[in-house]
């Protein structure tokens, strides 16, 4: 999309009052869970593989719904542009920051990073539990504590790509490194931007505003 | 204009529900395309892996349509709203009008905009600080400025124009 740098003021283009709800699901289910999983449990955990899971889940929604969705939930709607991105940042400093109909041009840059690296996070972890799911892991868990540790020697038998395994590890633990870092910035951009803009951003991807 | 829970709310919770259903679904899909995976790796005999396909191509269709059927809702909610948001203007300007082709004065037009609304003489004397006796007069003026006999017929001046179809004429 050629973004028309002439057209100040269009009327039409209106930042959506409430996001619909499979993205405002989508969303507060992944951060949930990334929180969840850096912060309250332990890799390799029942849980942790599950919510892993779960993210991936999301995630694929998200992403059909990002072909299928409505207009701006559409990837059309907020295309990766770095230029339009620095020329938004630029506008954000100067205290007039314009409306885009969906995300604004940093936003879709913070929105494709997110992804990237949430499918990172996820293909090293498949990588690490070699696809295992959390059905598998309660099962294999179960079969330890049972003191059948056969579950273990099937796991460290495939020697051969335990290169490929050590390194899915680190990238694993850089990239969700990373998330975080991300979901830090995005959130001061954020509040940044609800300042400047002096209307909430935060409250299309709750409930919108109550003010009928 | 005080809460309605008609058809808009009830689309807004139709919305909601099949978003909730849709990421049931697409968590359902998810771990059941893992676990054929994990038994393909393990053991793939043909009939099973044809059985298991059909079942995942079903799954992921149902994901698709359910995610379309999904917009398609949003879509007509929107246009509805929209539909309602010019309607809405569209009438007022109507109102504005024939207020003013009635010569109206301004605080015949406040009065006449509130029994519109449905307000009755006790509340509307009370949201303008008047007396009862006043607002009856008052409202007695714009029923003879209207040429209309009372309430019912005052309202409906305004509601006929928007009734598409005419009374229905009783055939012999």
């Amino acid at each position: 999309m050629s973004t028309p740098q002439t057209l100040d003021a269009d009327p039409s283009i209106t930042p959506p009052r409430l996001w619909d709800p499979v993205v405002r699901l989508t969303h507060w289910g992944i951060a949930v869970s990334v929180l969840f999983n850096a912060a309250l449990d332990e890799g390799g955990s029942l849980t942790h593989v599950s919510l892993g899971w779960l993210v991936m889940a999301l995630l694929l929604l998200r992403l059909v719904w990002g072909v299928l969705g409505p207009t701006e939930a559409r990837f059309s709607a907020f295309p990766p542009n770095p230029l339009a991105a620095l020329r938004h940042l630029r506008d954000l400093a100067g205290g007039h920051p314009r409306d885009y109909p969906s995300h604004n041009p940093a936003g879709a840059l913070m929105v494709y990073a997110f992804w990237a690296m949430l499918a990172l996070v996820t293909v090293t972890g498949l990588i690490m539990t070699s696809g295992a799911t959390p059905m598998q892991v309660a099962d294999d868990k179960a079969a330890v504590a049972s003191g059948d540790w056969s579950a273990l020697i099937k796991e460290s038998e495939a020697e051969d790509d335990a290169g490929l395994r050590h390194l899915a590890e680190e990238t694993h633990e850089v990239a969700a490194n990373l998330l975080l870092f991300l979901a830090a910035l995005h959130v001061a951009g954020v509040a940044l931007e609800s300042r400047a803009m002096r209307r909430s951003l935060l409250a299309p991807m709750l409930l919108g505003s109550r003010r009928k | 204009m005080t809460a309605s829970p008609d058809i808009r709310t009830a689309g807004r919770r139709q919305t909601a529900a099949l978003s909730v259903f849709l990421v049931i679904q697409t968590l359902g899909t998810v771990f059941f395309v893992g676990d054929v995976i994990g038994d393909l790796r393990e053991d793939p005999t043909s009939m099973h892996f044809i059985f298991e396909a059909i079942v995942t191509a079903a799954l992921v269709l149902g994901i698709l349509f359910g995610a379309f059927a999904l917009r398609r809702t949003i879509e007509l909610l929107r246009a509805q709203d929209q539909a309602l948001a010019v309607a809405r203007g569209a009438l007022s300007d109507v109102i504005d009008r024939q207020f003013t082709a009635w010569a109206l004065t301004p605080a015949e037009r406040d009065v006449a905009f509130l029994a519109l609304k449905g307000l009755d003489v006790a509340e509307i004397a009370e949201l303008r600080g008047a007396a009862q006796g006043t607002v009856r007069a008052q409202l007695t003026r714009i029923y003879s400025k209207a040429g209309v006999s009372g309430r019912a017929q005052f309202a409906a001046f305004f509601v006929e124009d928007l009734l598409g179809q005419g009374v229905p004429t009783p055939t012999p």
